[in-house]
């Protein structure tokens, strides 16, 4: 076996090829420079502007991003004399690898999971879950107050988000009777929003508070705490921040097509019996679909304040999370799907 | 439980109407270096001097309230000629008012950007050369703002 064929090979094969090339890692960034300038495209033409257009300008200035982020690169990296320095350099690092890692256990066709586990659901959620850890990090060891208010903000929002999306997940979990994704998508006769709208909205609005997007951008708030954890960093790092809310709320995206929009269903027989990975296409423009609508809302909403989004979270959407698991139970007696 | 049921449907409304926007889109500000809003008639725009004009008298530099303008006294002369620090002034057009002679006047350009702050100090001689907006050196298309029944704001 030759050294190319080799590596063909290992490119090919699901746990390379899904984390890394789709749904993973260049997948995502590639969707991270298109949703940014969607995001502000959509946001102009709501507000009645122009936005973003004079790089490329024949597209519409679809590179807006790109050129950024080549600014980014090129920008000095400045250590504060004040931070504590070990970490202040850890955290973004850990925050990528987080921000990476849920992409090696979302399944992108039909036996095509790059790891294969009955219990997908919560490791993804977990893995999910534990970036906030490294916002805490970023913001705490930056030594500055903006940033430490922006940490303590995040800590806030995590408790209050984090649980009613666990329990919506759950609650589908429940009804699917799997907590393996590759099975929930399999099991989906109706999609799950058709089966459990509580539970699709519950976790929709979890969703849209965990990537910290409008209306609840509350731990960056650029006109309060400017940029909140990220204040200190500069250059490639401070991109680095920004494009971890998006990075996540690709990842949910997915994870909220699987559980919520039947996935990759009807799934693409040609492309399937090509190569399986390129089978997610629908699954792809579903969750892509999904975060434009997400990013939508940014010209709608005005920002939450803590309080506001903290009342919501334990009055509002907790209780909806409860009732969807009751839903849930319900269905699956009733119904038994 | 009614006040979320009613909150609800705002939500959805604003929604709504935000997706309203999005497929018919309603823009109201022009592509600015390609197209330049005329402004209106009496806009408060940069200073031009018209020295030919000017007996030189000073009142303009004794109105200014926010000390912009000031006489500038060359050697061997007695009476001096007015220059305006733009890093002061507010545009309130008092100077322009308060001449006898209709020596300064103000003339719609806006748009103008300077590289430093000593730029923005225009001595006599200065002020007496005509600002250009750049946008309309670089051929810019000029667009008037019209008032539209339907749509608020249009410019042609
Ligand atoms: S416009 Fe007003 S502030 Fe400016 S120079 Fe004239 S008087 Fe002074
Ligand atoms: S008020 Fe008019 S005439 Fe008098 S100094 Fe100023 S510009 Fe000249």
């Amino acid at each position: 076996m030759g050294l190319v064929e080799w590596i063909v090979r290992l490119v090919l094969s699901p746990g390379v090829f899904a984390p890394v090339i789709f749904p993973g890692l260049l997948t995502a960034l590639a969707v991270l420079l298109i949703v940014i300038w969607a995001e502000r495209k959509i946001a102009a033409r709501v507000q009645m502007r122009v936005g973003p257009l004079y790089v490329t300008r024949h597209f519409g200035g679809v590179l807006q991003m790109l050129a950024d982020g080549t600014r980014y690169m090129f920008q000095e990296f400045i250590v504060p004399e004040t931070a504590d320095k070990v970490p202040y350099m850890l955290a973004p690092a850990l925050a990528l690898t987080l921000a990476i890692a849920p992409f090696a256990l979302i399944p992108s066709a039909p036996g095509f999971a790059p790891v294969k586990s009955p219990y997908s659901l919560p490791a993804l959620l977990a893995i999910l879950a534990s970036t906030p850890l490294s916002v805490l990090l970023m913001g705490w060891s930056s030594n500055n107050k903006f940033s430490i208010q922006g940490a303590v903000r995040e800590a806030f929002m995590t408790l209050a988000y984090e649980v009613p999306l666990f329990l919506s997940a759950l609650s589908m979990a429940i009804l699917y009777g799997s907590m393996d994704l590759e099975e929930i998508v399999g099991r989906q006769f109706l999609p799950g929003a058709l089966l459990n709208p509580v539970a699709a909205f519950t976790f929709f609005v979890a969703m849209v508070m965990s990537s910290g997007r409008l209306p609840f951008d509350i731990v960056e708030g650029e006109q309060e705490i400017v940029a909140g954890p990220y204040v200190e960093y500069t250059g490639i790092v401070f991109g680095i921040g920004m494009g971890l809310a998006y990075l996540k709320l690709y990842a949910l995206s997915l994870l909220y097509s699987l559980l919520f929009l039947s996935g990759w269903e009807p799934l693409p027989r040609a492309l399937y019996s090509v190569y399986p990975g390129l089978a997610g296409v629908w699954l792809f423009a579903k969750a892509f679909t999904l975060m434009l609508f997400v990013v939508f809302l940014r010209s709608v909403y005005g920002r939450y304040r803590l309080d506001q989004a903290l009342r919501a979270g334990w009055r509002v959407y907790l209780v909806l999370a409860v009732v969807s698991i009751l839903l849930s139970c319900l269905l699956r007696v009733v119904v038994n799907v | 439980m009614s006040s979320y049921v009613k909150n609800f449907g705002g939500h959805v409304r604003a929604v709504l109407t935000g997706l309203k926007y999005l497929v018919k889109p309603n823009r109201i500000t022009v592509y600015y270096p390609e197209y330049y809003v005329e402004p209106p008639e009496g806009y408060r725009g940069m200073i031009k001097y018209y020295p030919e004009k000017c007996i030189q008298c000073g009142l303009c530099a004794m109105i200014c309230p926010a000390g912009a303008m000031k006489m500038y006294v060359k050697k061997g002369e007695k009476k001096g000629r007015p220059g305006v620090n733009y890093q002061r002034c507010i545009f309130c057009g008092f100077c322009v008012d308060i001449c006898p002679q209709d020596a300064l006047e103000m003339t719609k350009v806006h748009d103008v950007a300077f590289s430093s702050l000593e730029e923005l100090v225009f001595p006599p001689e200065k002020l007496a050369v005509e600002v250009q907006s750049p946008a309309l050196l670089r051929g810019a298309v000029k667009v008037k703002p019209v008032f539209d029944e339907e749509r608020g704001l249009r410019h042609e």
